[in-house]
């Protein structure tokens, strides 16, 4: 740790909680070398003017505290992060989400500002310092442009979760639609989804611009947003009512349809049963035939048995008379 | 599901006044009913008050929604149900009647004076309306079909019973076919082979 002299120990009272910060944080590693070593030599120098001394204390205090905030907001965005890349269909959890997002958008903002006042205050420093601190100027800007930085990339950050939330969104949506049977929902997303799509292209066009503008644009972007997001809530009451409209009579048509399928089904099965029409009759015209034949057959056997034993009968009696005859006459 | 009140609400002067209204407030205790009523009518005068012309909006209320649809004339509807009547159902009642009072009034002077436009259609739609599958139409082409697709079901399945005596029949006429072939050639057999010598 430093070694200290009277003055700004207010100063070094906060070096080892910014130390602590980075021992915690993985996004701050050069924080505690750069001022460790900075702020040393500075110390050793400016012993003498307090009151440059109690500058430089202000100036260290804003600093961490944007330090602190900073890594506050990286953690609710590693939490962001997290939420948004679940994949389950039914568990989502957009209020949370958008709370979360919408405090993150504040947190960002209030961080813009806050750096934005820590360099006006370091320029002001700069413009009154007339002896040779130089060392300290250099430091206070290099501290502002490395918090500038770290800002940057925390939005970047914020973007790419924004991004992959929008993603799992239609995803999810596109998943739904499979179970489900609408074939309106095409629509749906296009009207719902294209509000976000604005929303999110705007971070990235703005952060596109180099570091000093992209502090001023972010500021303007929530309020735009804002807005946005109440207009998209008026049209979509009547955008809704329109759309359960059209979802019922897309229903009524898949019910046509399907009835429509039923009534030929029917008819191809009567069809079917046809043939089994034709062969019975078919059968029964042979049985008929049949029956008739074997009567015929029958009828004949019949008369040919009945004419055989009259017949027969004739034979006999002549038989039998010529045998009576000749015994009585010998 | 049940509809409370139906009601017309001039909104193009602040405050709203209402101009035609009907309510229907059986489901709740005789004595409870003033109080509910003049709570209905504030409620509506309300949300109208707030909506912009061409505009719909559904608000809820401890347990009662409130469907509204303003229209360009100046006039809005204003139609207050329970939670789980259909949202559609309510808004196409309210064009509905839009569309009937202003082509019935369309002189905006005449809203000024509640009693010049009577309007007692009201009772009689808050009256079939109060079943939202009676009421809507397309409900109840929906409800039709689903009728007559169950009756189709049935048809099928006494058609597919009738495929099954269909082939019993088959079956049974075939056997008695041989069984007749057989009989005929047995009397030709009889009478062809030896006679009794």
């Amino acid at each position: 740790m430093v070694s200290e002299q009277g003055g700004s120990s207010s100063t070094l009272s906060l070096l080892p909680k910014l130390d602590q910060e980075s021992l915690r944080s993985r996004a701050q590693p050069n924080i505690p070398s750069d001022k460790r070593r900075l702020l040393s030599p500075i110390e050793q120098q400016s012993a003498s003017s307090g009151h440059a001394d109690r500058q430089r204390s202000d100036f260290a205090v804003m600093a961490s505290l944007i330090g602190k905030d900073i890594q506050a907001t990286a953690a609710k965005l590693q939490k962001l992060g997290r939420l948004a890349k679940r994949k389950t269909l039914f568990d989502d959890r957009p209020v949370e989400i958008s709370e979360l997002m919408y405090i993150i958008k504040q947190d960002i903002a209030k961080l813009n500002k806050q750096i934005a006042l820590l360099q006006n205050h370091v320029k002001e420093q700069n413009s009154k310092a007339s002896h040779g601190s130089k060392q300290a100027m250099e430091h206070s800007s290099n501290v502002v442009v490395m918090l500038q930085s770290r800002l940057a990339a925390q939005t970047s950050t914020f973007k790419e979760v924004l991004e992959l939330r929008t993603e799992n969104m239609k995803a999810t949506k596109d998943r739904r639609e499979q179970f489900m049977f609408t074939t309106q929902q095409q629509a749906n997303t296009l009207s719902s989804d294209s509000p976000l799509y604005n929303l999110d292209r705007r971070p990235a066009t703005s952060s596109s611009q180099p570091a000093n503008n992209m502090l001023s644009l972010d500021l303007s972007t929530p309020s735009q947003n804002l807005q946005q997001q109440e207009q998209v809530q008026l049209v979509d009451a009547n955008n809704q009512y329109i759309e359960s409209r059209s979802t019922a009579i897309e229903s009524i048509e898949s019910t046509l349809h399907e009835l429509g399928g039923i009534f030929q089904q029917l008819a191809q099965m009567v069809s079917e049963q046809r043939d089994m029409v034709q062969r019975i009759d078919a059968n029964t015209d042979d049985i008929e035939s049949n029956v008739t034949g074997a009567q015929t057959e029958l009828l004949k056997y019949y008369s040919y048995v009945s004419s055989n034993r009259w017949l027969m009968v004739k034979v006999f009696a002549v038989i039998i008379s010529s045998a009576v005859t000749l015994s009585v006459l010998s | 599901m049940k509809i409370f009140a139906i009601s017309v609400v001039r909104n193009n002067v602040k405050p709203a006044k209402t101009i035609v209204d009907e309510k229907d407030l059986a489901s709740f205790s005789y004595f409870q009913r003033s109080s509910i009523g003049e709570f209905m009518t504030f409620m509506s005068q309300t949300i109208a008050e707030k909506t912009q012309p061409g505009q719909r909006q559904s608000i809820e209320e401890s347990n009662y929604v409130g469907h509204v649809y303003g229209r360009s004339e100046g006039v809005a509807g204003v139609v207050i149900t329970d939670k789980e009547y259909p949202p559609r159902v309510a808004f196409s009642l309210l064009n509905k009647i839009l569309d009937e009072f202003t082509t019935k009034y369309p002189n905006s002077a005449l809203w000024s004076n509640p009693g010049q436009c009577p309007y007692p259609e009201l009772k009689q739609y808050i009256v079939t309306y109060q079943d939202p599958k009676q009421g809507d139409t397309i409900m109840k082409v929906q409800r039709e079909l689903d009728e007559t697709k169950i009756i189709l079901h049935k048809t099928i399945e006494s058609v597919l019973e009738r495929g099954e005596k269909m082939e019993s029949l088959v079956e049974r006429s075939d056997v008695l076919s041989s069984q007749s072939k057989m009989f005929y050639k047995t009397a030709k057999k009889q009478n062809a082979c030896c006679v009794i010598c």
